[in-house]
C-alpha cells in the first residue's frame, strides 16, 4: 500500500518534473545554451499566475495570460542576451554566468514585489480530494498528469510532424547547414525557447497550486531536470521525460528502504555512476 | 611650550567628547540577518520586527533622547559573509551590539563576540550549542530542548505513547529532532519513525506516507516553514494520527487554515496586542508572525538595557548592555523574558488549533 | 584593521581556490562544477584534525591535500570518459552528492549543525590567533601557489595542458600523453582546493555545509570568469572583487524592506553587463 502510494506521488512529482525537463532539453539541444534563467521564467509563471487568480480572473484567461508572458520573457531573453553574446563570441562558460545574472534579477524583483513568503493559490477546487484504487489525490495533482501528458504528447507532435518542427530540428542538428537553406538559426531560437518557456509556463502554475509559491524554489526542479536531459540522452524528448519521471519515482521509492535523509544522494550517486558506464544517456541511440 | 597647548587642545576635545555623549545623538546598533535566499523568508520577518520596534522607540524620542538606528546587513545565512558583516560592523563601524539569527552564522561570530566584547543578540534561533557559545551571545528564547521536554511528558502522560519525527534537515530542525528523541523516550515513550524533509521544499507526501506506515499516535513536528502545507497535505492524505509541535508552529498562516484543526503545539508566550497587530499589518501590510514578535521583543529589551546604562552614566558597550540586561533580569513586554543566564526563560503554553484560532491547554512554565 | 584583514585573508582563501578552479577550467578546459566539494572535504580533514588534537595544523593540512589529491582525480576521472556537457552534468550529480554527505554524515561533518569551536592554526608551537597573523599565513600561501601557478603555465606542461583544451584529438594524435597530462592537473588543483580548505576552517574556526553548496562551486566559476580565465592575475582580481561587491553594495542607500532583494538583483545585473561587455574577464586573454 505505501509502495503504490509511494509511486502515484513519485509519477505526478516526477510528470511535472518531466515539463521542466523537456521544455530546457528542447532549448539546449538547439541552442546548445545552458539557459540557468529558465528557472526564473518557471518561477515567473507561478506569481503572474498568482497575481491573476488572487484578483479574481476566470482559469483559462490566467492559464492564457500567464503561458504568453512566459512565452515573451523568454523570447527576450534569447533576443537581448543570449544573441548578443553569441554575436560576440562569447564561450558556453560566460553564457551559463550570464544567464545565472538574469536568474538572480527575476527571482530577486519577484522576492521585492511578492516578498519571500510562501504565497498560496487562491484556488478552492484545486485541493478537492478524490479517492482513486485507494490512492488519495488532489485534483491538482490529476490535472498535473493530464496537463503533462497532453503537453507531452503536443510537443512530440509538433516536432515530428510540423514544418516549424521539422525546422527545429534541421536547425538543432546543424546550424550551417540550416542557415544555406535559408532557416535562420538566430530567429529559431527564439522560436524555441518561447515554446520552451510556454512549456515550462505548465509545471510553473501546477506545482505552486499545489505546493505553495516561493522566489527561489525553481533550481531544484531545474537541475533535476537538467539531469535527466543528460540521463535521457541530449535531443531525446522522450527521454528526458521518461528519466525525469523515473527520477522522482526513485526518489519516492527510495524511502522504502533508506532513511529520507540519503534518498537525494542515493540518486545523485546512481545517477554519476550511471554517466561512467552509459555516458550517452538511455535513449540516445533511438534517436 | 607646544606640549600644552597640545595637551590643552587634547584636554578640550576630551571635554567636547563627553559632551557629545551626554546630549542627545544617534545610537547605532547592527543586525546581520539571512534577508535574501531561502533563509530570506524569516530573515525579513525578523527585520521588519526591528523595524517596527525601532519606529515606535523614535517615535517616543528614543532611548533617553537618542535616536535608534540599526544598519542591517544580509548574510544570506552563510557564516563566512556574516564573519565579513561582523567585522565590517564593529571595525568600520564600533557598532556595540549585534541581532543575529540562524544557529550557523551566530555560532561562527560567537568567538569573534567573545573577543571584541561585542554583545550579539539572537532572539530566533534555539539550537542548544547557542546556550554555552559565548558569554556575550544574549539568547532571548530559550533553547528548543525545555518546550519539547515538558511537551513529551504531557502526551505519553496523555496515552500517546508511539511517536513519529517529521522534521527539517537544517541545524534547527535536527536540534528539534534530537531533543524529541531524548525527551519522548525519557518520558516512556517510544519513537517508531523519524523522516527529513529538505528545508525550503514544500513537498512533505513522501514522508508522511512513511510515517504513517508505521502507524504512530502522535507525529511530532520539527519544521521551521512550510506549516500551512504540511498540515493541507497531511489533511488531503487523510492521516488520522495527532500532530505536536513546538513555537514553530504558531504560524498565522497554518492556525488559519481548517487543515490544521487539532494540532497541538507549545508556544513561548508572545501574544501581540490586537491594536499593535493591526498597526503592524497596516504598515508592512503583513501578520505579525512569531519571529517579527520575537526581534519585536529583543529590541525592546535593548532599549531597556540600554536606558539603564545611560541612566548610570556608562558609555553604551556591549559589556555594559549584557550586564544590565542581566541585572535587570526581568522583561515584560509582549512576553515576561527572565535572564537567569545568557539564554533566557519564558514561559510558554501548550495550544490546541480549533476552529482557526489558537486555545489554551494547559499552563506550562520552564524549568 | 580587522575588517581589512578578515577581508583580505578569506579573499586569499578564495584566491587559491581560483588557481584551483583556473587550472582545470581555464587551463586544462575541464569544465567542473564540484571544486566546492573538494574545498569542503580539506575543510572537514583539517577541523577533524584539529578538533581531536590527532595532529598539529602543518601536518593536517598534508593529508588534506593529499586527500584532495585523490578526491579531485576521483571526481575528473569521468571526463577522461564523457566530455563536454555530459561531465558538467555528472560534475553537477559529484556536487550534490557531496552537499548529501556533508549534511548527512553527523559524525564526520557535524551534519547540518556544522562543526564550531575549530582551532586556530598552528605553526612551530605558535598559535596563530590575530587576524594579522592569519593574514600573514594565507599571503604566504597564496605566493606559493601563484609561483607554482606562473612556473606551471610557462613550462611545457602549461602548453600541453592548453593543447589539450584547444584540440585533444590531435594531441592525443601527437603522441603526448593526455591522462597523465589531464590527472596531473586535476591532481595538482585538488592540492590547491585542499589547503585553500584548511585554511578557512581555521581562519572561520566555524564550518557547515552551506559554504560548500553548489552556489559556492558556481561562485569560484563566476570569480575566474570575472577575473579572467586562464591567467594568474584574473585569478586574483576576481576573488579580490566579488567578495567585496556585496560588501560595497550595502552602502547604496535602498528602502531597508527590499534593500536585500535589491543589492542580489544589482548584483546580477552587473554579472550580466560584465558577460556582454568584457566577456575575457578584468586581465584575461578573449575565452
Amino acid at each position: 500500500m505505501l509502495a503504490l502510494q509511494l509511486l502515484v506521488n513519485g509519477l505526478v512529482t516526477g510528470s511535472a518534473l518531466g515539463l521542466v525537463a523537456i521544455s530546457f532539453s528542447l532549448i539546449y539541444s538547439t541552442t546548445k545554451i545552458f539557459h540557468v534563467a529558465h528557472a526564473g521564467v518557471y518561477t515567473m509563471a507561478g506569481y503572474v499566475a498568482w497575481s491573476l487568480a488572487s484578483r479574481g480572473a476566470p482559469d483559462i484567461v490566467t492559464l492564457a495570460v500567464t503561458v504568453a508572458a512566459s512565452m515573451a520573457m523568454g523570447a527576450f531573453i534569447q533576443h537581448q542576451l543570449y544573441a548578443r553574446l553569441e554575436r560576440r563570441r562569447a564561450t558556453p562558460l560566460v553564457v551559463l554566468i550570464a544567464s545565472l545574472g538574469a536568474l538572480a534579477v527575476m527571482q530577486n524583483v519577484i522576492a521585492a514585489i511578492y516578498s519571500p513568503n510562501i504565497l498560496q493559490f487562491p484556488v478552492p477546487w484545486g485541493s478537492k480530494m478524490v479517492v482513486l484504487g485507494g490512492v488519495r489525490l488532489t485534483w491538482t495533482q490529476i490535472l498535473t498528469v493530464i496537463a503533462s501528458l497532453a503537453a507531452y504528447g503536443a510537443t512530440i507532435w509538433f516536432f515530428h510532424r510540423t514544418i516549424l518542427g521539422k525546422q527545429i530540428r534541421a536547425v538543432a542538428s546543424n546550424p550551417f547547414l540550416a542557415e544555406i537553406t535559408r532557416l535562420y538559426p538566430q530567429r529559431v531560437y527564439v522560436i524555441v525557447v518561447a515554446i520552451g518557456s510556454a512549456i515550462v509556463a505548465l509545471p510553473g502554475i501546477l506545482v505552486p497550486l499545489d505546493l505553495g509559491l516561493q522566489p527561489y524554489s525553481g533550481v531544484t526542479p531545474l537541475l533535476t531536470a537538467t539531469i535527466a536531459m543528460i540521463a535521457g540522452g541530449i535531443g531525446s524528448i522522450t527521454g528526458s521525460f521518461v528519466i525525469a519521471i523515473g527520477i522522482a519515482v526513485l526518489q519516492n521509492l527510495s524511502l522504502l528502504v533508506i532513511p529520507g535523509e540519503w534518498s537525494i544522494g542515493i540518486t545523485f550517486f546512481i545517477f554519476v555512476i550511471f554517466m561512467l558506464f552509459r555516458p550517452t544517456g538511455l535513449f540516445a541511440a533511438a534517436r | 611650550m607646544f606640549r600644552s597647548i597640545r595637551f590643552g587642545l587634547a584636554l578640550a576635545a576630551a571635554g567636547f567628547l563627553t559632551l557629545a555623549t551626554a546630549s542627545a545623538e544617534t545610537i547605532k546598533l547592527g543586525a546581520i540577518l539571512p534577508l535574501t535566499g531561502p533563509g530570506g523568508l524569516i530573515g525579513t520577518q525578523q527585520q521588519k520586527g526591528i523595524q517596527f520596534a525601532l519606529d515606535h522607540i523614535n517615535a517616543k524620542g528614543g532611548v533617553r533622547g537618542n535616536k535608534i538606528e540599526v544598519v542591517f546587513e544580509d548574510n544570506q545565512a552563510k557564516p563566512d559573509q556574516s564573519i565579513l558583516s561582523f567585522n565590517k560592523l564593529v571595525d568600520l563601524q564600533s557598532l556595540p551590539i549585534i541581532f543575529t539569527a540562524y544557529s550557523g552564522p551566530s555560532l561562527a561570530m560567537a568567538p569573534l563576540a567573545t573577543r571584541k566584547k561585542v554583545l550579539l543578540v539572537n532572539a530566533g534561533a534555539q539550537a542548544d550549542a547557542l546556550a554555552k557559545a559565548s558569554p556575550f551571545l544574549i539568547n532571548t528564547l530559550p533553547t528548543i530542548g525545555d518546550e519539547i521536554a515538558v511537551l513529551c511528558q504531557w502526551l505519553v502522560k496523555n496515552g500517546k505513547k508511539n511517536a513519529a519525527i517529521l522534521f527539517e534537515n537544517s541545524a534547527a530542525g535536527i536540534s528539534g529532532r534530537d531533543n524529541y528523541v531524548t525527551h519522548f523516550k525519557a518520558a516512556g515513550g517510544t519513537i517508531v519513525a523519524q523522516e527529513p524533509t529538505q528545508f525550503g521544499q514544500t513537498d512533505f507526501r513522501p514522508a508522511l506516507l512513511k510515517l504513517a506506515d508505521a502507524k504512530p499516535e502522535v507525529m511530532l513536528v520539527s519544521i521551521t516553514a512550510a506549516a500551512q502545507q504540511m498540515a493541507q497535505q497531511y489533511k488531503q492524505l487523510d492521516l488520522k494520527f495527532a500532530v505536536a509541535g513546538t513555537t514553530f508552529l504558531q504560524d498565522p498562516a497554518l492556525i488559519a487554515d481548517p487543515a490544521a484543526e487539532g494540532f497541538m503545539h507549545t508556544q513561548l508566550q508572545s501574544q501581540s496586542p490586537p491594536a499593535l497587530a493591526a498597526e503592524f499589518k497596516q504598515k508592512y501590510n503583513a501578520e505579525m508572525e512569531f519571529f517579527v514578535r520575537q526581534y519585536y521583543t529583543a529590541s525592546n529589551i535593548l532599549f531597556a538595557a540600554m536606558d539603564k546604562v545611560l541612566e548610570e552614566k556608562k558609555p553604551i558597550t556591549g559589556e555594559n548592555v549584557r550586564d544590565a540586561i542581566l541585572k535587570i533580569k526581568n522583561f515584560s513586554g509582549l512576553v515576561p523574558v527572565v535572564f537567569n543566564s545568557n539564554t533566557a526563560s519564558v514561559p510558554f503554553d501548550l495550544k490546541v488549533i480549533r476552529g482557526g484560532h489558537d486555545e489554551q491547554m494547559v499552563e506550562l512554565k520552564a524549568q | 584593521m580587522d575588517f581589512l584583514f578578515s577581508y583580505i585573508a578569506l579573499a586569499e582563501v578564495y584566491v587559491l581556490l581560483g588557481l584551483s578552479t583556473n587550472l582545470l577550467v581555464g587551463i586544462a578546459g575541464i569544465f567542473s562544477v564540484s571544486q566546492a566539494a573538494v574545498f569542503g572535504v580539506g575543510a572537514y580533514i583539517v577541523a577533524q584534525c584539529l578538533m581531536t588534537e590527532t595532529m598539529g595544523f602543518v601536518p593536517a593540512m598534508l593529508v588534506a591535500s593529499l586527500a584532495c589529491i585523490a578526491l579531485n582525480v576521483l571526481v575528473t576521472l569521468p571526463s577522461l570518459r564523457v566530455s563536454g556537457d555530459y561531465f558538467v552534468v555528472t560534475s553537477f550529480g559529484i556536487q550534490l552528492l557531496a552537499t548529501a554527505v556533508f549534511i548527512n554524515w553527523t559524525q564526520g561533518t557535524g551534519g547540518a549543525n556544522g562543526l564550531p569551536g575549530i582551532p586556530p592554526p598552528d605553526l612551530f608551537g605558535f598559535a596563530l590567533e590575530s587576524n594579522l597573523h592569519l593574514v600573514m599565513l594565507t599571503t604566504v600561501a597564496v605566493a606559493l601557489g601563484c609561483l607554482a601557478f606562473r612556473l606551471i603555465m610557462r613550462a611545457p606542461f602549461g602548453r600541453l595542458l592548453r593543447a589539450i583544451r584547444e584540440d585533444e584529438l590531435a594531441v592525443a594524435a601527437a603522441g603526448k600523453g593526455v591522462l597523465q597530462a589531464k590527472v596531473s592537473a586535476a591532481a595538482l588543483a585538488g592540492a590547491f582546493a585542499g589547503s585553500a580548505g584548511g585554511l578557512y576552517a581555521t581562519f572561520l574556526s566555524f564550518i557547515d555545509p552551506v559554504s560548500f553548496d553548489l552556489d559556492a562551486s558556481i561562485l569560484l566559476l563566476t570569480m575566474v570568469v570575472v577575473g579572467g580565465a586562464r591567467t594568474l592575475a584574473g585569478s586574483i582580481i576576481g576573488p579580490f572583487l566579488l567578495l567585496a561587491l556585496p560588501q560595497v553594495l550595502t552602502f547604496i542607500d535602498i528602502p531597508t524592506t527590499i534593500a536585500a532583494s535589491a543589492r542580489q538583483l544589482i548584483y546580477g545585473v552587473l554579472l550580466i553587463a560584465f558577460m556582454l561587455f568584457r566577456p575575457q574577464g578584468l586581465a584575461g586573454e578573449k575565452l
